[in-house]
């Protein structure tokens, strides 16, 4: 067998653009014996064939979306659910102006607090049933569950209930009037069946036998799901928002990026939402059956300082607590060296807690600079002495040293790339800091806890600024995502007048000086924003990336009859 | 890379050759050591472990460069093997040859250290189960029976996450001590046929203590099973080290270990395959060293195997 | 014999036992919580509380060790934390590629193995010998991983022969219904099959290779000689017949080691095994499938123990005496 294996390689056809050909090749060998004809003639012809393979790292956990919160089950949920409408291609969060209808054809507003859907008659779940006013009402119910705790539970708190008036029409009705009402009724609830889930209990829709054979009412039904392999979904020719052109959908699970991006290289998969690294861009973009589509993308990282020392959340942090510390910390990391050592073109250095895809991204804020000759200074006046010639470089003060240690989760090659060029760039201004690179559980545990001095965190941020921001930076926000526990009520007030200007000027204006006074205080060194690049086989047509949510639009993609290839036409 | 540094290995190689031959010169004087110079991957094996040892220790002399030095985390990462570098650089823009060498002082040390503490282990477990018999024998027979029944990767994560953050010298000790249980099942059977020795039944009767006839007059002479599952652990801690830092849970950040260098590459395996193809051989090439010396001592201390 | 084989059995059993009360109790003390929040939303404290109360873990360990035994007793598993589905389904989906992959492993350990044993035996002392013996040595002495890697590398991303990882095609064989897939799950699997298998193989060769050289010094491969038998057949014929016996035993000894350099494998060709499914439970704290799947795998290594022994024991008399004694 050892000698074997370099006599039955040269066989194969030399020097292959793709593994693919190898294997009619290798099939053919292996099945003279067997008599079974190879590749089978016929399959699927005309427009509505078509395979599309997603390569993602992570596996969903569960296909019932009130119940999971993962990106990659949220893609493939999307497929097989509706929203009551879904936001348009601006990303326009305020009013209902920019949404487009999916489950409910039209609405109105009965009054500034009532707002009423009317759903769309020819609405179907995929076991025949009509799309009743009743399955909304289930789902509004499902979702504000404290038992479900559904991540949108804080962004429905304002709406005070949902009824039906008959089985095509339900009412939403708001404690409050405030700019994205509209958002917060139809974006983060995907309409369920509440004749098939209504009698489970609630304590066990975490792991419902449903979420791993769903039923839905969106353009693709769900065939098969293999652990740790893929996951298939079909097109519903009778959808009634008009028929897929895109036959099969198939996420393939590779846990490695760079080896996913080898499999989408080779053409052993479509499709991939983010390339993550210079390396992999350009291996993307070097590849002639690929087209690359840039969009903005969701995620900003920063280092975090706990401003509450490690473990005991009443006192300060003894490094930490001190803002001219944190300043000076601040100024002595080369934000813009680490960036592009460990994202090249791929993401930008956030002027603040924000991604670029929201509309109030603004390289003008003032930030603190990158000035080591400043921030050493600083450290100086501060008592930090850095200690004589012989000694370590580390610098003192009262005989305590500058030390600290940053908390970073293994499962992030990113973060831990960050804490170690991090690491190096504090000890150039004599501050040792040793990584506690942990598991993602006790990454998550130790955050929540507060048993840290500083963090690599990451956030993955909501569409509009306006919830997200209140969850990490505020006051209301300590115990929930504000894991630094920074409170400044002159932050506060501003956010939350922002969050409640109508007029997207006054609100930029007012997120301007509320960051700029977050920069000025200096929790955290925001490090980066990603900009995305998606990459998707050049035989599919009509790809359009929506920022927010990137397949949301997979069921308008199509591959042209003449271009279809032997893995589009094949029957299963 | 100048030229001083390339005088430094060739001095390292130079001492490794030196090693080599006297220890030839030495072996050649007893049967034992002849014994030990006809396996074919002892003098190489030898001569290998040397020329790393010399790395060790003289690792700021060979090194061109400070280890954990990032010249240029931009414009220098992920460079292929140069003049300047001769094994290229990884993705911080750390000079990969310069790891390696210091490396050698981590692999080494950790596979030296937690093989002495596996083998102590092991031949103290193995040595009272044997000489005691009975319960004793049956109960630590049994609780290696268990330690054995599960991958050793699986115990240490678990014992590793019992800590929060686990120092070099918590590492080796948790190796260490998930490492002796072959150990204690080769010493016991050997101590199970020396008990019953003449020499033995002499020391009991003159009143000797149980404890004392153990370590003095028993262990001693089943040295040779000890000697050689010790050289045999050293690679095979540097084995499990290495797998443990590719789940990213090994050595903590700076420390260049050979485990966490190859974890560091494997992200940029497609593009610079360097920075983990080489601290790979570089274990492969020091535990094949091993496993040769390991079967030489083998041939030189049990002549009754040699006729094979 | 019987006797034994019963005694054998039930320390068997208490040594899985023991197994499974270490790994409970040693996840439970690990830091880390089971319940992550899987999104940019954080559990609040009540969520995690009423999560540990629905999972029994605000219990004290002893209680909860004692349900956990029980329902093992009835066979129930338990149902994983970050899986979201029962335990028993998650094995039922991973042990079946496993044994794939330990089996091919397996195949090819013992064909390399034993192939190479005996060519060494045959060619004692000689160039060919000492040339394949460091060779085999130096595969050896791989991290299974580390080579599992450089393959990968080579032969996946650089030459295209192989799939880059991954058990199958999941658009033309979704499931093996032609011969046409079952040859589509054998090219995934090679690759992975040899990094173990080779890696394994060099071990077996140096046992064969001493188990060859032992019986060729005995008295009736010399009878075989001095009947002027060709040595192509004494040698294949007699002496291997002979040689093979303890080898065999070897099998039973392989299988943990392979269910254990399979960990790292796994890990790296993408291989949705036990390996890859217990890393993952152990770094996510998702106690019930630490604890089957440490069940799993001492039932394994312990049936294996015991496979070889017998084998042993049928096989040699002598050895049977011994144990005895």
């Amino acid at each position: 067998m050892l000698r074997g294996m370099p006599t039955v390689a040269p066989a194969l056809p030399p020097g292959p653009e793709r593994p693919a050909r190898g294997l009619p090749t290798l099939c053919l060998m292996l099945l003279a014996l067997a008599g079974a004809g190879c590749a089978r003639r016929g399959g699927c012809t005309g427009d509505y064939c078509g395979t599309v393979v997603f390569v993602t790292t992570p596996e969903p956990d569960i296909l019932l979306p009130p119940s999971s919160q993962l990106v990659v089950s949220r893609d493939i949920a999307d497929q097989i659910f509706l929203k009551l409408a879904d936001l348009g291609m601006s990303g326009n969060t305020v009013g209902d102006t920019d949404f487009q209808p999916q489950l409910a054809e039209r609405w109105e507003w009965a009054n500034p607090l009532t707002l009423v859907f009317h759903l769309d008659p020819r609405a179907r779940w995929q076991d025949g049933r009509p799309v009743t006013s009743a399955d909304v009402a289930f789902t509004f119910d499902i979702y504000t569950d404290s038992v479900i705790n559904s991540s949108a539970r804080s962004a429905l708190r304002r709406i005070s209930a949902v009824t039906t008036r008959d089985s095509l029409t339900v009412v939403f009705r708001f404690r409050t009037r405030y700019p994205e009402m509209f958002y917060d009724a139809v974006y983060h609830m995907r309409v369920l069946p509440s004749h098939l889930m209504g009698t489970v209990p609630r304590e066990q829709w975490r792991s419902a036998a449903f979420g791993r054979a769903p039923v839905g009412d969106g353009p693709y039904r769900f065939v098969r799901w293999k652990a740790g392999e893929s996951l298939e979904l079909a097109a519903d020719s009778t959808f009634f928002l008009g028929r897929p052109h895109i036959r099969r959908l198939i996420w393939r699970f590779t846990p490695d990026l760079q080896v996913a991006v080898t499999q989408i290289v080779a053409g052993d998969a479509d499709a991939i939402e983010v390339l993550g690294t210079p390396d992999n861009a350009r291996r993307a973009r070097a590849a002639p059956r690929l087209v690359t589509y840039p969009y903005p993308g969701a995620t900003y990282g920063f280092l975090g300082f706990n401003l509450r020392a490690s473990g005991d959340t009443t006192e300060p942090h003894p490094l930490f607590g001190d803002r001219a510390l944190r300043r000076a910390l601040a100024m002595a990391v080369d934000r813009v060296a680490l960036l592009r050592s460990v994202f090249g073109d791929l993401a930008k250095v956030p002027p603040g807690p924000m991604p670029p895809q929201w509309w109030i991204w603004d390289s003008e804020i003032r930030d603190l600079p990158f000035d080591t000759v400043q921030a050493a200074r600083q450290l100086t006046r501060l008592g930090w002495q850095a200690s004589g010639p012989g000694g370590d470089g580390i610098r003192e003060k009262d005989g305590r040293q500058l030390a600290f240690r940053i908390l970073v989760p293994t499962t992030s090659a990113i973060r831990r790339q960050y804490a170690r060029l991090l690491q190096q760039q504090f000890r150039r201004i004599g501050a040792d800091v040793q990584l506690d690179e942990v598991e993602f559980s006790v990454f998550n545990e130790r955050m929540q806890a507060g048993r840290f001095d500083a963090v690599l965190n990451s956030v993955n941020a909501d569409p509009t600024p306006s919830s997200s921001i209140s969850q990490e930076w505020t006051q209301a926000g300590i115990g929930l995502s504000n894991f630094v526990r920074y409170a400044n009520p002159a932050f506060d007030r501003l956010a939350e007048q922002a969050s409640d200007a109508l007029q997207r000027d006054a609100a930029k204006r007012l997120w301007r000086r509320a960051f700029e006074i977050l920069n000025d205080d200096a929790p955290a060194i925001f490090l980066f924003a990603l900009d995305n690049v998606a990459a998707v086989d050049r035989r599919v047509q009509g790809v359009v990336i929506r920022p927010d949510s990137h397949w949301a639009l997979v069921r308008l993609w199509r591959i042209p009859a003449d271009q279809l290839t032997e893995r589009d036409r094949a029957e299963r | 890379m100048n030229a001083w540094k390339w005088l430094a290995l060739a001095g390292a190689l130079g001492a490794a050759l030196l090693v080599a031959g006297a220890v030839r010169r030495r072996a050649r004087d007893s049967a034992a050591g002849r014994r030990f110079l006809r396996h074919p991957a002892s003098t190489p094996g030898v001569f290998v472990l040397a020329f790393f040892v010399t790395l060790a220790v003289a690792a700021p002399l060979v090194a061109p460069y400070d280890p954990d030095w990032m010249p240029g985390i931009v414009e220098l990462q992920n460079r292929p093997p140069s003049r300047l570098h001769p094994l290229g650089t990884d993705i911080y823009s750390r000079d990969v040859w310069s790891r390696l060498v210091y490396g050698a002082r981590i692999s080494l040390g950790i596979g030296a250290l937690a093989m002495l503490v596996a083998v102590t282990l092991g031949a103290a477990v193995g040595a009272v189960a044997g000489y005691f018999r009975r319960w004793v024998d049956a109960a630590l027979m049994r609780f290696v029976d268990v330690g054995l029944a599960l991958p050793r990767i699986f115990v240490l994560l678990m014992v590793v996450a019992l800590w929060e953050h686990v120092p070099l010298a918590v590492l080796v000790l948790l190796i260490g001590f998930t490492s002796w249980f072959g150990t204690s099942r080769l010493v016991r059977a050997e101590v199970l046929s020396l008990r019953e020795r003449e020499f033995v039944a002499a020391a009991r009767a003159l009143g000797a203590r149980p404890g004392r006839v153990v370590f003095r007059h028993v262990l001693p002479n089943a040295a040779a099973p000890i000697i050689v599952s010790a050289a045999l652990g050293i690679g095979n801690v540097m084995l499990l080290e290495a797998g443990l830092s590719f789940l990213g849970l090994g050595v903590p950040s700076p420390a260049p270990s050979w485990g966490s260098m190859i974890f560091d590459g494997t992200q940029k395996m497609a593009v610079a395959p360097w920075t983990s193809v080489f601290p790979g051989l570089a274990i492969a090439v020091v535990v094949m060293a091993l496993n040769g010396i390991a079967d030489g001592l083998r041939d030189a201390l049990d002549p009754r195997r040699e006729a094979a | 014999m019987t006797s034994w084989l019963v005694r054998r059995f039930a320390a068997s059993i208490a040594i899985v036992f023991a197994v499974v009360t270490l790994t409970f109790v040693l996840i439970h003390l690990a830091h880390g919580t089971p319940f992550l929040p899987t999104g940019d939303r954080p559990l609040s404290p009540e969520v995690i509380a009423r999560l540990r109360a629905q999972f029994g873990l605000d219990r004290p360990l002893p209680v909860q060790y004692v349900k956990y035994v029980a329902a093992l007793l009835r066979g129930q598993l338990g149902e994983s934390f970050a899986l979201r589905r029962p335990v028993s389904d998650a094995l039922a989906d991973a042990i079946p590629h496993t044994v794939t992959l330990a089996g091919a492993g397996l195949f090819v350990d013992f064909l390399v193995g034993l192939a190479l044993g005996v060519y060494q035996a045959a060619r004692s002392r000689r160039f060919a010998d000492v040339a394949l013996g460091n060779v085999a040595l130096f595969f050896n002495s791989m991290p299974t991983f580390w080579l599992g890697l450089v393959l990968l590398l080579v032969f996946a991303q650089r030459l295209h022969w192989f799939p880059v990882g991954g058990v199958g095609d999941p658009v033309l064989c979704p499931t093996v219904s032609s011969a046409r897939c079952l040859a589509d799950r054998l090219w995934h699997l090679a690759l992975p099959a040899l990094t173990l298998g080779i890696v394994g193989a060099a071990g077996t060769a140096r046992f064969q290779r001493a188990a060859m050289l032992e019986v060729v010094g005995q008295d009736y491969v010399r009878t075989a000689r001095a009947k002027g038998l060709a040595e192509r057949r004494v040698v294949l014929v007699h002496a291997l017949r002979n040689a093979l016996l303890p080898v065999i035993s070897l099998l039973g000894l392989a299988l943990p080691f392979l269910l254990t350099g399979a960990v790292l494998v796994e890990w790296v060709f993408a291989w949705p095994g036990m390996g890859r499914l217990t890393v993952n439970a152990i770094l996510q704290r998702d106690y019930p499938v630490v604890t089957a799947t440490a069940l799993a795998a001492s039932v394994m290594v312990v049936l294996g123990n015991l496979a070889a022994d017998t084998l042993y024991a049928v096989a040699d008399p002598r050895i049977r005496i011994r144990s005895d004694a």
